[in-house]
């Protein structure tokens, strides 16, 4: 994994959301934390191509997000904060086939990849219920599979154990653990980013610390006062 | 979000996609071009079979069914009320034949069938220049997709009004209504784009 921030800068409506930022990641996982409004959201999404800088630039794996928006997304894979609307057709096994479309994969090959990912997941019994069954720990592990069937090397996550019970944050905690990918984690959850290689704070659309996760959790507690 | 299709192994579930729609446009046909009251009647009792071969369920198949057989009906009476019995038996058995074979397709596809479909059938226009037949199927796709989840919020809202003791008024339903499926929409846009759906060529 190879992210490179160049003096990138994110403005809506000619408000600034992320200052000039200039930085590179390479670790293999990396912790996103800070309050809500302070930016977090708008880094991950630059580094996707979902938000374009509107000076600057940013690098994914050598791929300029402004220009080559296609081949970075199938660098990236993004879980977005309400895995309801990562679930794009309402039955689980169709909704994974969908990511594979521009694979012109057969129909065998599709169903071979398809069941592999829902295996890997330990979800195969789901794959013919439909998302609004599915309860929230199920729907994050089915996001998952939709966007890690396709074999992205990076995978962002926005705040994956928010709004859910004891019982399915520890599943998904488990998973993400077990996870081989690059992975960024946006989260409130500071447990789940605790082990994590890098850990970067943002406060009020500027990086306002980068290290190690007790070092950077402690400024942002210190923060938080 | 819900979904109309049920899942099966009956002989519907397991016919290719395509033989099902063109079925149905050909059966479309026929029923309009039957004028007499015995053959429509065999193809309502036909219409009936097929449906029932599925295993929905009485009540479930009520449930579905229910607000467009209540449509034909309307249809049939003000038919009977202009014309004849004849002509009212006439429109009640040949949409209510139509209703249960298009319902019954709808059960046995998947949406992701319907987009393939779709898309294919869309690909002569993609030669002329003139779209994109992967975006037109999965459009249509997506129409199909959000229809239920609309009246669900829709409803939702008619409980927040019930709930919050208020009585339920078309602009008070209707704008909260507008603004949250365009959220939604945009929500399922990014997630389109991110999963790089729409880059399928």
């Amino acid at each position: 994994m190879d992210i490179r921030f160049e003096e990138a800068e994110a403005r809506f409506d000619g408000r600034i959301v992320l200052h000039p930022l200039t930085l590179s990641l390479s670790e293999r996982r990396i912790g996103i934390i800070g309050l809500n409004g302070s930016g977090k959201t708008t880094f991950a999404r630059m580094i996707n191509g979902l938000v374009i800088p509107s000076s600057g630039h940013v690098v994914v794996n050598s791929f300029d997000t402004s220009k080559d928006g296609e081949k970075v997304r199938a660098e990236t894979g993004f879980i977005f904060q309400n895995p309801q609307n990562q679930i794009i057709l309402p039955i689980l096994k169709e909704d994974i086939a969908l990511g594979l479309k521009n694979r012109k994969l057969s129909r065998q090959e599709t169903d071979v990849a398809v069941a592999r990912v829902l295996q890997r997941f330990g979800i195969s019994h789901l794959a013919g219920r439909r998302a609004h069954e599915l309860s929230g720990g199920e729907l994050q592990l089915a996001a998952l599979a939709s966007v890690l069937v396709t074999e992205p090397d990076i995978l962002i996550m926005d705040e994956p154990t928010n709004q859910l019970d004891l019982k399915n944050r520890e599943l998904v905690k488990r998973t993400i653990e077990g996870l081989d990918e690059n992975i960024m984690v946006i989260s409130h959850d500071l447990e789940l980013i605790e082990d994590f290689d890098r850990v970067l704070l943002f406060h009020e659309g500027r990086l306002a610390a980068d290290g190690r996760p007790a070092d950077t959790i402690r400024r942002y507690r210190e923060l938080t006062r | 979000m819900k979904t109309l299709y049920v899942e099966g192994d009956s002989l519907l579930h397991r016919l290719a996609p395509r033989t099902k729609l063109l079925g149905l446009a050909a059966a479309g046909i026929a029923l309009f071009l039957f004028r007499s009251i015995p053959p429509l009647a065999l193809a309502a009792v036909i219409s009936v079979a097929i449906y029932a071969s599925l295993g929905i369920g009485l009540r479930q198949s009520l449930a579905r069914l229910r607000p467009i057989f209540l449509t034909i009906a309307v249809v049939a009476l003000f038919t009977l009320l202009v014309g004849s019995v004849e002509e009212a038996a006439t429109v009640l058995l040949r949409l209510t034949s139509l209703m249960l074979l298009a319902a019954a397709v709808t059960a046995t596809t998947g949406i992701g069938e319907f987009i393939d479909e779709i898309t294919l059938a869309a690909w002569p226009l993609e030669r002329l220049g003139l779209v994109k037949a992967a975006d037109i199927g999965l459009s249509i796709g997506l129409v199909i997709r959000f229809v239920p989840e609309i009246l669900d919020r829709y409803h939702a809202i008619q409980d927040a009004h019930r709930a919050r003791g208020l009585k339920p008024r078309v602009l008070t339903l209707a704008v909260p209504l507008i603004i949250l499926t365009l959220k939604n929409a945009d929500e399922i846009a990014a997630a389109i784009d991110a999963r790089g759906i729409r880059a399928q060529r």
